[in-house]
């Protein structure tokens, strides 16, 4: 209805209708706020990419209006990013890369307690296309979503990638019995060693200066063990890997060797090699294949110092850290024969032919899960 | 028929009856000034009763909702950012409101295995460049890239910049930003990457000392890792292709991605040669790391030390391979396959599952080769197709070597001189013509009068005596006599 605009109009107005709009703006105002969720430090934002089309290493900003531009030329100085033994002084970025058949709640925990800053470790995944894999996915991605978006701030972490294998599962089980025995060992890790690739190549960053494999059955580990490791200044380092258990004897909690693709070489292994058809290889913990290396497993010393290091020629991927400078030479891991070696082991010798010496720490422990 | 007869009389005044075509009653309800000044009428009660009513209904629900909205943020959010953003209207908190930012990303590698027709799936190729000292050829390799015929959002570029003394890395910025600013989106490509790393090399790009034998196995070793350091900067898990391209090509087809996708093989080269000048012999085969391998090649591998490695195209290793630049026929099928063992770096496609499952350039001596020779060989290890197309063919640019130039020189002083001696010669010949004349307008005149006198002394002759005749055409005679003694 028309009616004249002016004073007479306030005056009019009912003290309710006021209220109301005062109410309005309030919860406008609260919307407005919420928008800008969730709270990132502004360390974190500085980081995040313009564009989706961006090293994964970073978050992005989801663009939420308007017509997407054109991706921005961006600009990476390698020559800027340090490796040093002080990573947390000079901030510097850790990948930590888990290939994943099963998803252990212990291990996710584990990780969330790592006394590194968060907002500097990306974490990367990969899962096999099967049954297990989208069973394991699922209960990650639960995992994640809690940690990134509920969870508190210093818990999450700088950006995850999540991917999935495009590698035929060459083993039905992952059976503990069926994944060791001997025929199986080549191919099962020589799509292991794809994945480990596959994982790295697609995730590793321009601004990573350490990568942290870390096997998704491995759950408990000192919270400083990127410090401990990082402080060693080596290129490839591997500490020991247990697994604890009822000691039935002794009734009670103990821990036995692990991880035996930590090694020395021995004169007996080289000569073996030297027998064998290119195409084959060696393998560690198989008594109809004994090889007489040195095990790091069997070094630790109860007294022994928790830094004391040894150079070693065969590495497992149970933990390992590694400088970033190691793989964008390219050392990777064969899923081929490469000295008759495979996988970690291959490339611990892959690491050494370009010069870089991989060092174990046969007293600074890591666990793995108990089956 | 019926169109014309229904015409008019069978069309029905709709609007004549009811009266309301333009909105407004007509007749009797017609009013001058429906805008004068009324009275508010009080509402009835019971109406007003209804409207508070409703008014606290709202209020309720607001606040309601407004308890819910805080309950269920929880304490997730820091109070001091919040109060912050009440006062600024959530508009300064840093960086705007109008993004979030997104930390997980999820990829199924399955998605991205690479098919004979990428363009149709979408498939996002990686442009991998390495670059040194390379400002010089840099506009020939934007047109050539701007010309590409693949959909440019689905190519992402990147580049690696070492060790360059010349503006490589001012220009490549330029070019790719003015690409990035143009108006025609079809123009504008995917990521963009410049990666800076220095390798301090100590040999010269030039190049006499490029392809001296003794220094190439530290520079291939060098430019392995420098391959290297460029992919896994640049890989990422959307990419289902990667195309290695020198900078220096100077002619290849605008379709090649397509071209050489259409195999879908899991590595693909084209067939490298460049154009010659024509002293010495108009091209020539200019990429040797393309070959297949040979027996003798592994017998001489086996007897090298184990850092060796051999390189191809020298003397110094003769490997008697077949290579796939010798093998060209210009008028051949340029969809020919040939499988290769080797392949040289200047214009690889390879599935970005190559990459993935490990297959790099390596910056040792892998099975006797380096970089991508090595790559080849490695690929070949894994089982993966390494294929050569012998009569696709790409042109390289032409750098003249050292050699080349020299002779250029020397061909150049030549042909001064023969210039030279040409212009002297023409010289004489003018000063010749000038003092002597020429003769031949002269004797055509002459050969014309005779003629002319001789038809006239024939029509004499019909009327004169026979004899006349015989001296008319002794005098003739006697001037062509004479006219050829003179040419002689």
């Amino acid at each position: 209805m028309a009616r004249p605009m002016g004073s007479v109009r306030l005056k009019k107005t009912n003290p309710v209708t006021l209220a109301i709009g005062a109410a309005l703006c309030i919860f406008i105002l609260y919307f407005l706020i919420g928008s800008s969720t969730p709270d990132f430090s502004a360390s974190r934002k500085a980081t995040a990419a313009s564009h989706p089309l961006s090293p994964p290493t970073s978050p992005f900003r989801k663009s939420t209006g308007g017509k997407l531009k054109p991706p921005p030329v961006a600009h990476y100085d390698l020559n800027n990013v340090t490796t040093t033994p002080q990573p947390l002084e000079n901030r510097e970025n850790i990948l930590l890369l888990t290939p994943m058949a099963r998803f252990y709640p212990a291990y996710w925990d584990n990780i969330l307690q790592l006394q590194y800053p968060h907002e500097l470790i990306t974490l990367g995944f990969i899962l096999p296309k099967t049954k297990e894999g989208n069973e394991a996915t699922r209960e990650l991605q639960k995992r994640i979503t809690k940690t990134q978006t509920s969870g508190p701030e210093k818990d999450r972490f700088k950006s995850i990638i999540i991917l999935r294998e495009d590698i035929d599962p060459p083993l039905v089980s992952q059976d503990e019995k069926e994944r060791h025995k001997m025929k199986n060992q080549k191919i099962r890790r020589a799509a292991m060693a794809k994945a480990r690739n596959s994982l790295l190549f697609s995730t590793l960053g321009p601004a990573t200066s350490w990568i942290l494999w870390l096997d998704a059955d491995v759950v408990e580990t000192p919270p400083t063990i990127i410090q401990d490791l990082a402080r060693h200044d080596q290129a490839v380092m591997a500490p020991n890997c247990f697994q604890r258990f009822w000691n039935e004897e002794k009734k009670e909690m103990d821990e036995r060797p692990y991880d035996f693709n930590n090694w020395q070489d021995s004169a007996t292994a080289l000569d073996m090699a030297k027998k064998m058809d290119p195409d084959d290889i060696l393998l560690e913990g198989y008594s109809e294949m004994a090889t007489f290396r040195t095990l790091m497993a069997y070094m630790t010393k109860d007294d022994g110092l928790l830094h004391e290091e040894m150079p070693l020629d065969g590495v497992g991927g149970a933990a390992l850290l590694v400088k970033a400078d190691v793989h964008r030479d390219g050392a990777m891991f064969p899923p081929f024969a490469f000295y008759n070696l495979i996988e970690t082991e291959g490339f611990a010798k892959m690491s050494k032919r370009l010069g870089w010496q991989p060092v174990g720490l046969p007293n600074y422990k890591v666990y793995h899960y108990n089956e | 028929m019926l169109p014309f007869a229904s015409s008019g009389s069978k069309v029905t005044p709709r609007h004549h009856v009811s009266g309301y075509s333009n909105g407004y009653p007509r007749g009797k309800t017609f009013d001058i000034s429906p805008h004068r000044y009324q009275p508010r009428g009080t509402a009835p009660t019971h109406r007003r009763r209804t409207q508070s009513l409703v008014r606290i209904g709202i209020v309720a629900a607001i606040l309601f909702l407004l308890l819910l909205y805080t309950f269920t943020r929880g304490s997730s959010s820091s109070s001091s950012s919040s109060v912050l953003s009440v006062f600024s209207l959530g508009l300064l908190s840093s960086g705007g409101a109008d993004f979030q930012l997104e930390t997980v990303r999820y990829h199924d590698l399955s998605n991205v295995q690479g098919t004979a027709r990428g363009w149709e799936r979408e498939e996002r190729i990686l442009v991998c460049v390495p670059l040194r000292d390379a400002e010089a050829h840099l506009p020939m390799f934007f047109s050539h890239l701007r010309n590409l015929t693949y959909p440019h959002h689905l190519l992402d570029l990147a580049f690696l910049v070492s060790d360059s003394k010349d503006n490589t890395l001012g220009t490549l910025t330029k070019n790719l930003e003015d690409i990035q600013a143009a108006e025609d989106e079809a123009m504008h490509f995917g990521e963009i990457s410049i990666i800076e790393k220095d390798f301090g090399q100590v040999v010269n790009q030039d190049v006499e000392s490029r392809h001296g034998f003794a220094a190439q196995a530290g520079r291939r070793k060098l430019m392995a890792r420098a391959r290297n350091w460029l992919l896994t900067a640049a890989l990422r898990p959307y990419h289902s292709w990667v195309y290695w391209r020198d900078v220096d090509v100077e002619t290849a087809p605008f379709t090649i991605l397509e071209d050489l996708m259409r195999h879908n093989k899991d590595v693909i080269v084209p067939n490298v040669w460049r154009p010659l000048p024509e002293w010495l012999g108009g091209e020539q085969p200019y990429d040797l790391n393309s070959w297949q391998e040979s027996d003798t090649a592994l017998t001489l591998a086996d007897t090298l030390d184990e850092d060796a490695v051999i390189v191809e195209g020298y003397a110094e290793y003769a490997t008697y391979r077949p290579h796939l630049a010798y093998l060209r026929d210009p008028y051949g099928d340029p969809d020919v396959e040939m499988e290769l063992d080797g392949v040289g770096g200047v214009s690889i496609l390879a599935k970005a599952k190559v990459f993935r499952y490990g297959v790099h350039f390596p910056a040792f001596s892998f099975e006797k080769h380096a970089e991508t020779e090595g790559f080849g060989k490695m690929a070949r290890r894994m089982d993966l197709s390494v294929i050569g197309l012998p009569h696709y063919t790409i042109w390289h640019a032409y750098e003249p070597s050292v050699d080349d130039i020299k002779h250029m020189e020397q061909m150049k002083r030549e042909q001064l001189a023969q210039e030279q001696a040409e212009k002297e010669k023409a010289e004489k010949a003018m000063k010749l013509k000038e003092s002597f004349g020429d003769a031949t307008g002269q004797w055509e005149k002459d050969k014309l009068e005779m003629q002319n006198i001789a038809v006239q002394d024939k029509k004499k002759d019909t009327a004169a005596a026979p004899a006349a005749v015989g001296n008319v055409v002794d005098k003739v005679a006697a001037r062509q006599e004479q006219q050829e003694d003179g040419k002689t």
